[in-house]
């Protein structure tokens, strides 16, 4: 099996710059998500955008727009709902996935051979990204990087002591509200290529792996854009290589997947060697 | 950020005037009354529920006043937050968040660093020096988790010493902390008193408030005393803070007997 070799081809390419873009992005906000625990609001972003992908489907209009919106609108709603003293996060979160996919899917189930645009939605097609597809992704990316890198301390400060946050005057909701819409963002970026079941993996998995081999943010984030990437190759790769050498069709998206459980499962086997007890420094000073 | 329109005499660092605290109608602690000057150190003293932590929250301006008047500096909370510096007790922070004791300390300098810039060399050298004054520049690249409680205590302390605050409020500050931390403790708050901060800290420990404040502010969801320590922790008054409940006085020393 030769995991170079199918990127010489025009479409494939594109894959492939579109997965590594995903996939470092996603690993990146990723960190931010698993270490404030927030991989619900992740997979109620996914969901709450497919509204959005369905309705510009059926205007004819660029799915990532439609999806955008959607996403903005989710991360708004969250964030204030979420600070309703009587209705909370959990709850705020399971209203918005379930209405806002319900919708979608009334939307969608009134349109003819619904069946197929379905599945393209729910997991992606990443062999079919065009050119415009690919600089949508790399235009959403772009914003989501420059965000994340320029408000990335006060993120971090959040994340580890709210209460401390505040009391330092930072309003600690409107940094909630930029987090969730980072999520949003990467979430709209990779709903064509991965589809809105799967960009939760592409988010959490990296990252959590990261935490298992990490002692500071700075690492786990280059650990969890590095797994992220390299899962992204890897999947597209891999099924790539099962498809035509041995016809056995695999979804590009799902390997992608299926190879990022792997790495993390491969850094759990990793991390008790690292913390062995002799290797608390200093235990004795 | 208007400048001071009469230079003399200057605001006390901390006036509270019957603030009351309320959520939903239901006061939680009510008609706090008193002031607290630069360099010294008050002691909340109160059961738990009392609303020790629930005035702290009000000083720095996290929850509203539903009457009277809390000033920091002449301003309101809210405009006075670069001079407060907040200490939360060790044990609310997650363990296994990957930041080392010094990137902890760094922290406190964030709200000078500013939005978008990465803090410089100058903030690391305060950071250093603050880490240093709790005892722990050597344990500087230490994970924040693997330190005792009582070290990741000190490691807050200076992350509001690199804050350079003027007022710094602390939450129960010596619980669960060993003989050396509270010493440590002890001595960087004397410090940063002599510096010219004023000290507030919620605690149930009589004995430390004893050692750590030279003033008290008795509380059970109202204000029962405020006053210098050795004439306001009377029996009389510890009484009718902790319900009546056993109590000693010894020399210097109290003790509560509580359930």
């Amino acid at each position: 099996m030769n995991l170079l070799e199918p990127f010489t081809i025009p479409y494939m390419q594109r894959a492939l710059v579109e997965v590594l873009v995903l996939g470092a992005l996603a690993g990146a906000v990723g960190v931010l998500v698993v270490l404030r625990r927030l991989a619900f609001v992740g997979d109620a972003l996914t969901h709450t955008v497919f509204p959005g992908v369905v309705i510009a489907h059926l205007l004819g209009r660029s799915l990532l727009l439609g999806a955008l919106a959607f996403g903005v609108l989710t991360a708004v709603l969250l964030t204030g709902l979420g600070s309703h003293r009587r209705v909370g996060d959990d709850a705020a979160l399971a209203i918005l996935l379930t209405s806002f996919f319900s919708l979608g899917v009334v939307l969608i189930s009134r349109t003819r051979g619904f069946t197929a645009d379905l599945t393209a939605f729910l997991f992606g097609r990443v062999l079919a990204v065009d050119r415009t597809d690919l600089l949508q992704t790399l235009a959403v990316a772009a914003v989501a990087a420059i965000v994340l890198a320029l408000l990335h301390k006060e993120l971090v400060l959040r994340a580890f002591d709210p209460e401390a946050t505040a009391a330092m005057g930072y309003r600690t909701r409107a940094l909630d509200l930029v987090l969730n819409l980072l999520i949003a963002l990467v979430v709209v970026a990779a709903v064509e290529a991965v589809g809105t079941v799967l960009v939760i993996a592409l988010i959490v998995v990296p990252a959590a792996a990261a935490r298992l081999l990490a002692d500071r943010v700075a690492a786990m984030t280059a650990l969890a854009c590095l797994f992220g990437a390299t899962g992204g190759w890897l999947g597209l790769a891999v099924s790539y290589e099962v498809s035509v050498d041995h016809d056995i069709r695999l979804a590009a998206g799902a390997t992608i997947v299926v190879v990022l459980v792997g790495l993390f499962l491969l850094a759990a086997a990793l991390a008790p060697l690292r913390r062995r007890p002799g290797r608390v420094a200093g235990a004795s000073g | 950020m208007a400048p001071d329109p009469t230079p003399t005499p200057a605001p006390p660092v901390l006036a509270l005037r019957r603030a009351t605290v309320a959520y939903e109608r239901d006061p939680v602690v009510e008609g706090v009354d008193g002031e607290v000057a630069a360099g010294q150190s008050v002691a909340l003293i109160g059961p738990n529920g009392a609303g020790k932590s629930t005035l702290i929250r009000a000083v720095l301006g996290l929850v509203p006043l539903t009457s009277g008047t809390i000033q920091v500096l002449g301003r309101s909370p809210q405009g006075a937050r670069r001079q407060v510096a907040y200490v939360p007790q060790a044990d609310t922070l997650d363990a296994e968040f990957p930041v080392s004791a010094f990137q902890v300390v760094l922290m406190g300098r964030y709200p000078r660093v500013g939005w978008v810039r990465r803090p410089g060399a100058a903030d690391r050298r305060v950071a250093g020096r603050a880490l240093a004054e709790v005892g722990l520049a050597e344990r500087a690249s230490a994970r924040f988790g693997t330190l005792s409680g009582g070290q990741r205590q000190r490691v807050l302390l200076a992350r509001a010493i690199a804050q350079e605050p003027r007022l710094l409020l602390l939450d129960e500050p010596f619980n669960g902390v060993d003989a050396l931390s509270q010493d440590l403790l002890l001595a960087a708050l004397r410090r940063l008193r002599a510096g010219g901060a004023a000290v507030v800290m919620a605690t149930h420990d009589l004995g430390l408030a004893h050692l750590a404040c030279d003033e008290v502010c008795l509380l059970n969801r109202h204000q029962i005393g405020f006053g210098p320590i050795g004439t306001t922790l009377t029996p009389e008054l510890l009484g009718a803070t902790y319900g009546g409940q056993a109590l000693q006085l010894r020399g210097d020393g109290v003790i509560v007997a509580r359930p």
